[in-house]
């Protein structure tokens, strides 16, 4: 059921900053958001002291539980509406969905969305990996050495089995992100990469070799988000409207999930598109949550870009990329741009809103004016959807 | 989220029994996987808790599941999650579906990881790792 009431176009993206990205040594998570805060108030054109609410979400390399408070101590400011959300690597979406309302019923006219980890240089790996773990249950889960990675490979284990896709298929996924990387100043990952160097790479968890996986980074991302009216009186050249959004809870447990090749991605993104007014076919570019390359794969499937069970000759067709059905992750994702943990996603909305604003420069989708972000996370436990848009889909 | 500390990490992580789980492990420690079923909606589950997850009955009843299931999906572990792990490498992680309906997290013994495949019949084995707690883990059926 889809609420009569609608958030459509009441809210507008007018600033997006972030932090140097990939390795950034000695810096703390901290650091990396207020840092984005800065350059994403430059692009506003707006002075710290506007913001009435921060929205965060959850730092692992930061020892604070409220992340939101203390980046408004750090950048000197005393919002009146304020949260850490988490919901794992879903978080970004729903902190524009929630940013969306929240403006529109009139709880903060001014948001400032950051989230900012250091994933890499924070963590030694193993300290990072037992991080991962320590998300899944105590009882049922952790004891039998299940990393996180492990829950999203026998999704895709069973994905081959029932719908033939194959380790190639995954490995294009990752071929597509690294061009795309190539053409990103800053890209984590900027090597040529093969489906051989792909099948050939180490495995980490089964069906997923390394370059199956996403990378560990280091970064922080902002978001100045307000009313429609505020951005028009401010004169903001190009405003992104949050047009709809969507989120979907299936299952803590992925044993309680009973069909593991179907998503809440499916519902999240229904939900999105009803509310926004559009379908899958009217999006122009999307930021998809790319962890590991059959994530991609079942989420093209469940956001409506191509029918079940096809996800991977979708991606063989190059379907994904400039002059196919729908290029997403253009910066080059978490795969190969930058994967900083649960802020990772918000790179997905910073690289579909430059596409919209016609600013991603050499990487510009010709003519996008509709677009999707989908961020997922915990096994796809959490799903979440936003869609935004320029004034001309309004 | 506290850090871990190095010394922490290397421990394998041992489940804390809970008010609505106590009884599974104290069935685990006898070789009993103990299910529950709901007397008034008929609905079975795992994991283990004190309520009917589909009707919200308090009237669940245990009873002790056969052991026989098949791998509904794996995957074998090559990367550690953690040093405690290291040493079992590689390992096959299990989601095993139990001829009684629900699934659960497990992991394989006895065979190579190498050569299973989805689908396949296992019986569960339990594994005591101290005197309060052992793992329900599977192995291929005869
Ligand atoms: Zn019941």
């Amino acid at each position: 059921m889809v609420n009569k009431k609608s958030i459509r176009g009441k809210a507008a993206v007018i600033g997006i900053g972030v932090s140097p990205l990939g390795r950034v040594p000695g810096r703390s998570p901290l650091w990396l958001a207020a840092d984005a805060t800065r350059n994403a108030l430059a692009d506003a054109g707006i002075d710290k002291m506007q913001i009435d609410g921060v929205m965060s979400g959850h730092s692992f390399a930061s020892p604070f539980h409220r992340f939101n408070v203390a980046l408004s101590e750090y950048i000197g400011i005393q919002p009146t509406f304020s949260n850490t959300y988490q919901v794992s690597g879903a978080t970004a979406a729903t902190l524009f969905n929630i940013a969306a309302a929240a403006i529109d019923t009139g709880l903060a006219e001014t948001i400032l969305i950051s989230m900012g980890d250091s994933l890499l240089s924070g963590l030694t790996p193993d300290m990072a990996l037992r991080s991962m773990t320590e998300s899944r249950d105590q009882q049922y889960e952790m004891p039998f050495g299940i990393p996180v990675s492990n829950t999203f490979a026998m999704t895709a284990a069973r994905h081959m089995k029932n719908y033939g896709t194959t380790s190639e298929q995954l490995a294009e996924v990752a071929v597509i992100h690294r061009e795309h990387a190539m053409n990103t100043p800053g890209a984590q990952m900027t090597k040529p990469l093969s489906v051989d160097d792909v099948l050939s790479s180490k495995v980490v968890t089964t069906p997923y070799h390394k370059y199956d996986c996403s990378l560990v980074s280091d970064g922080g991302a902002s978001f100045i988000v307000t009313s429609a009216e505020r951005a028009q009186d401010l004169g903001i050249e190009k405003p992104i409207y949050i047009l709809g959004g969507g989120e979907c809870y299936t299952h803590e447990h992925i044993f309680k999930k009973e069909d593991i090749t179907t998503t809440g991605a499916k519902r999240s993104s229904e939900l999105a598109y009803a509310r926004a007014g559009v379908t899958a076919d009217d999006i122009d570019t999307a930021g998809v949550y790319d962890c590991f390359t059959g994530t991609v794969i079942m989420m093209l499937e469940d956001l409506g870009f191509c029918p079940k069970g096809e996800g991977g000759p979708f991606v063989s067709d190059r379907q994904i990329t400039y002059g196919g059905k729908v290029p997403i992750n253009t910066h080059g994702g978490l795969l190969s741009h930058c994967h900083p943990g649960i802020p990772g996603s918000l790179l997905h909305f910073y690289e579909v809103i430059l596409q919209l604003r016609g600013q991603a420069g050499d990487r510009q989708v010709q003519g996008a004016e509709l677009g999707l972000v989908h961020s997922l996370g915990a096994g796809f436990a959490t799903n979440a959807t936003t869609i935004l848009g320029t004034e001309s889909t309004l | 989220m506290s850090m871990i500390s190095q010394e922490e990490a290397l421990k394998k992580p041992l489940p804390t029994p809970d008010g609505d789980s106590v009884e599974l492990w104290e069935g685990l420690k006898d070789g009993k996987l103990l299910l529950q079923k709901c007397a008034d909606c008929g609905d079975i589950q795992y994991y283990r808790q004190e309520m009917c997850c589909n009707c919200l009955s308090d009237n669940v009843q245990s009873f002790e599941a056969s052991g026989k299931g098949t791998i509904h999906s794996f995957s074998v572990v090559h990367r550690a999650p953690g040093p405690a792990f290291k040493a079992d490498t590689p390992y096959a992680v299990l989601l095993v579906e139990l001829e009684e309906g629900p699934r659960m997290i497990s992991s394989l013994v006895g065979s190579d990881p190498n050569t299973i495949e989805m689908d396949m019949k296992v019986e569960l084995v339990t594994e005591k790792l101290t005197d309060d707690i052992s793992l329900p883990r599977f192995k291929l059926a005869e």
